[in-house]
């Protein structure tokens, strides 16, 4: 069995008395994309927020890519690491957010090649250039010198998906992408990721969207009050749930 | 000032004060009481006694006297340097006794009973290198920039210091007395000027730490200051102040704050030359 | 078969109406009140006991218009250490180092605890209290040499400042929206950088207000600099009032110089607010 892309073991995360997370465990193979549903409060996206370090875990272990993330594990004790190499570890993933997150003081253009040049001290030429091939991927090449505010919600989302892809990571996670946008915006971004899906990129998707879980995600997950209740192929667990509490979900959503 | 003009100013007031019986104005004697205000930064003249917070000084027992003869009580206020000629002109005071120099300039405003004699006199600390007064030329000499120090400096600089080939004085401005003391402390004035007058107290106030410099470099006045058209104040205030100065009071409140050197004989009307 | 909804009787067409203009007549009588109390304080001043001749004759002084100048030159450069330190202390505010919380908390309780003319006065006398003072192997001199009026002044208006602006500068930043945090950490950047570039830029929008309206009360409060012989437009027309006696000639001279400048930074300050809403759908008027 290939080591997993993704390796969670035993993550706990508390806020205040609320358990968040209880004691999660999963994998996630490269290229497998992996959706994650459940109701509001059932942890799902705070256990996507664990793989980017945007919240820290209180107890067990996440590794990306074989390394372990936030700890350094020196004889038998776990040391936090420095804020630098957090910082480091979170350019091997990309997020895109509920709410876009787009910086409104720069054009498209310049949110997707921030990253790049002030983080990742590619020169400026460079990065503009592969920024407009993203945004062509993303279908907004006409858009690069707009502001986010001339921007409707749906074209906002697909600049910050190229914005997170620009920093080529090799793991995608995407925190209930289309729940702000008004229905009709939402089949432009649920396309630019089904195109990236295509192209072997390993996602990890909070969403809503079972129509999108059942055409695109190999993995399906579902969670419930901080732990996982059932996971396993899409067709399978969105078409024959095996546990009750999956069923009386998936029959409220449709 | 010369003979003659003080034979002036002595006649001309001997010969208004008999002319007729001084009486108090009546809006005063109705309300029993002389609304005067002085700037109380300025010992031993007038000022607040550190340990009781008290207003106190030779003006003040000067004032009391006079008040005490007139079947009168004073109520006092306090007031920056520079306010205190707009305090008499708006009639917020009825008359000012502050340590105030009897000035060419201000006479415009005002007329003077001049009380006291006075002069600006260098000071240093006492481990300063000068000696007289023109070991000051070319050097950092401060005083309060609100009096008529600065014009005074500026003039015995250009007698005695430019003229002899000297460099100038530097002025250096400072707030009010004691600021310009701090200043001289630091370090950052070589010299202070101050009146006459505030010497003994200072010098008692912290022993052995300053040197007086030379002579008053010009001699003046303090005077009490009147409207011009309040003849009638003037003349009963100067009467019973010449009364004092005749039975001796005036001349044991000045010995109680060590200026009994700065006596006049008698009252003086507009007596300065400056 | 008609799509629009059925309508029930007993609601006139009134589209056809045009509204009537309410009466303005009361707005005119408030307007004519005004002119008359206005004018009538116009003539108390005019018949009042100001020589106007005064006026007019030191508008321009020499001393007074170098005077201005050095206001101005001290109101910028305090503004700009004032907003330095603010910007500093704010980031120091809001760090997870709970020593550099500390230390930021107690700049600011300090230089906003106490009375400005008190922090001035304080500086300027700095040696009674430290005679020499420098950096042990570097370099030493008499404080009273380096604490001039200028430096004293510099010092004290900024460093107060600083202790205000900090204040603004956290306001601001935490008025942007975390999400902007979150996604600047997203794709790798530190807590600094994410300050510089993305937060700090955001936050300016909201900052400029509070900060213009800050410079135009620094540029009256260098007015406290005069009782440290600072030479600007209040202690020069002081000085020549102690001279004249025309104390309220001078101090409407004064007054106009401070009123101008202040005319003239409040139209500017607007334009500010505009450049840095660049981005926004809310462009100010």
């Amino acid at each position: 069995m290939t080591r997993p892309l993704v390796a969670i073991r035993s993550v706990s995360r508390s806020f205040g008395e609320f358990q968040a997370l209880k004691q999660v465990s999963l994998d996630v193979r490269a290229g497998e994309v992996l959706c994650l549903i459940g109701a509001s409060g059932s942890g799902k996206t705070t256990l996507l927020r664990c793989i980017n370090q945007l919240t820290s875990i209180d107890s067990g272990g996440v590794w990306l890519d074989g390394e372990l993330l936030g700890v350094r594990q020196v004889s038998g004790r776990l040391h936090r690491l420095a804020p630098r190499e957090i910082a480091r570890q979170r350019l091997k993933t990309g997020m895109v957010f509920q709410r876009f997150n787009l910086f409104p003081h720069k054009t498209a253009l310049e949110n997707i090649t921030e990253g790049p040049v002030q983080v990742q001290g590619r020169k400026p030429e460079d990065a503009r250039s592969d920024a407009m091939l993203l945004l062509r991927r993303v279908g907004l090449a006409a858009k690069a010198d707009a502001y986010p505010a001339q921007l409707s919600g749906g074209q906002q989302q697909r600049v910050a998906i190229a914005r997170a892809l620009a920093m080529k990571p090799m793991l995608m996670l995407f925190d209930e992408p289309t729940s702000a946008l008004d229905p009709e915006l939402v089949g432009e971004v649920l396309s630019v990721m089904k195109e990236l899906a295509r192209s072997g990129m390993t996602m990890m998707v909070v969403t809503h969207e079972l129509g999108f879980a059942r055409e695109v995600a190999d993995t399906v997950v579902y969670m419930d009050h901080g732990a996982i209740v059932e996971a396993g192929p899409a067709a399978a667990v969105l078409g024959s749930p095996r546990e009750a509490r999956t069923k009386s979900f998936l029959s409220a959503v449709i | 000032m010369t003979r003659f003009s003080l034979f002036v100013a002595v006649t001309t007031l001997a010969a208004v004060a008999t002319a007729r019986a001084a009486e108090l104005p009546e809006t005063i004697k109705q309300a029993g009481e002389l609304r005067l205000t002085v700037n109380s930064t300025y010992a031993p003249m007038e000022y607040r006694d550190p340990s009781t917070n008290e207003l106190v000084g030779l003006d003040i027992d000067l004032a009391s006297e006079i008040a005490k003869r007139l079947g009168v009580k004073i109520v006092w206020s306090e007031t920056p340097f520079a306010e205190l000629i707009p305090s008499l002109q708006t009639r917020r005071a009825d008359f000012i006794i502050s340590g105030i120099s009897d000035r060419g300039s201000r006479r415009e405003a005002a007329d003077f009973i001049d009380y006291l004699t006075t002069g600006p006199q260098f000071f240093v600390l006492a481990e300063s290198a000068a000696q007289s007064a023109t070991d000051l030329c070319g050097k950092k000499v401060g005083t309060t920039r609100s009096t008529s120090f600065p014009i005074e400096i500026e003039k015995w600089s250009k007698l005695t210091c430019e003229a002899g080939g000297r460099p100038a004085v530097q002025y250096v401005p400072g707030e009010n007395s004691i600021d310009v003391r701090n200043q001289l402390k630091q370090g950052r004035i070589d010299a202070a000027v101050q009146g006459s007058e505030t010497l003994p107290y200072a010098q008692q106030q912290e022993a052995g730490k300053y040197r007086v410099v030379g002579e008053p470099f010009s001699t003046g006045y303090q005077g009490i200051m009147f409207r011009k058209d309040d003849a009638a104040l003037r003349e009963v205030v100067t009467h019973h102040l010449a009364a004092m100065i005749t039975d001796g009071s005036y001349k044991v409140i000045l010995d109680k704050y060590g200026l009994g050197a700065n006596a006049v004989r008698q009252p003086l009307m507009n007596a300065a030359t400056q | 078969m008609r799509a629009e909804p059925t309508l029930a009787a007993g609601f006139p067409d009134i589209s056809g109406m045009t509204v009537a203009r309410r009466a303005r007549w009361r707005r005119w009588l408030a307007a004519a009140a005004i002119v008359v109390v206005l004018a009538a304080i116009g003539r108390a001043f005019a018949n009042g006991q100001i020589e106007w001749s005064y006026v007019g004759r030191f508008l321009t002084a020499k001393v007074i218009l170098e005077g201005i100048v050095n206001t101005i030159v001290m109101a910028v450069l305090a503004m700009a250490l004032g907003i330095v330190l603010g910007v500093a202390v704010a980031i120091m505010r809001l760090s997870p180092n709970p020593v550099l919380r500390s230390v930021a908390a107690g700049y600011t309780w300090l230089f906003r605890g106490t009375p400005l003319i008190l922090q001035l006065l304080l500086w300027f006398n700095l040696a009674l209290v430290f005679p020499t003072i420098g950096i042990p192997g570097l370099w030493s001199g008499r404080a009273v040499d380096l604490m001039t009026p200028f430096l004293s002044a510099l010092l004290g208006l900024g460093i107060n400042q600083g202790a205000y602006t900090s204040e603004v500068m956290r306001a601001g930043m935490l008025s942007v929206d975390a999400g902007q945090y979150e996604a600047a950490q997203a794709i790798g950047m530190g807590r600094l950088r994410a300050l510089r570039r993305i937060i700090l830029p955001q936050a300016m929008r909201v900052v400029i207000p509070p900060l213009g309206n800050e410079f135009i009360g620094m540029v009256k409060a260098t007015s406290l600099a005069s009782v440290i012989q600072y030479p600007e437009v209040l202690h020069n027309a002081e000085n020549i009032y102690y001279a004249n006696s025309r104390v309220i000639e001078l101090l409407i001279v004064a007054g106009f110089w401070y009123l101008l400048v202040v005319s003239v930074l409040t139209p500017l300050q607007m334009l500010l607010e505009r450049r840095f809403a660049r981005g926004s759908l809310q462009i100010t008027r």
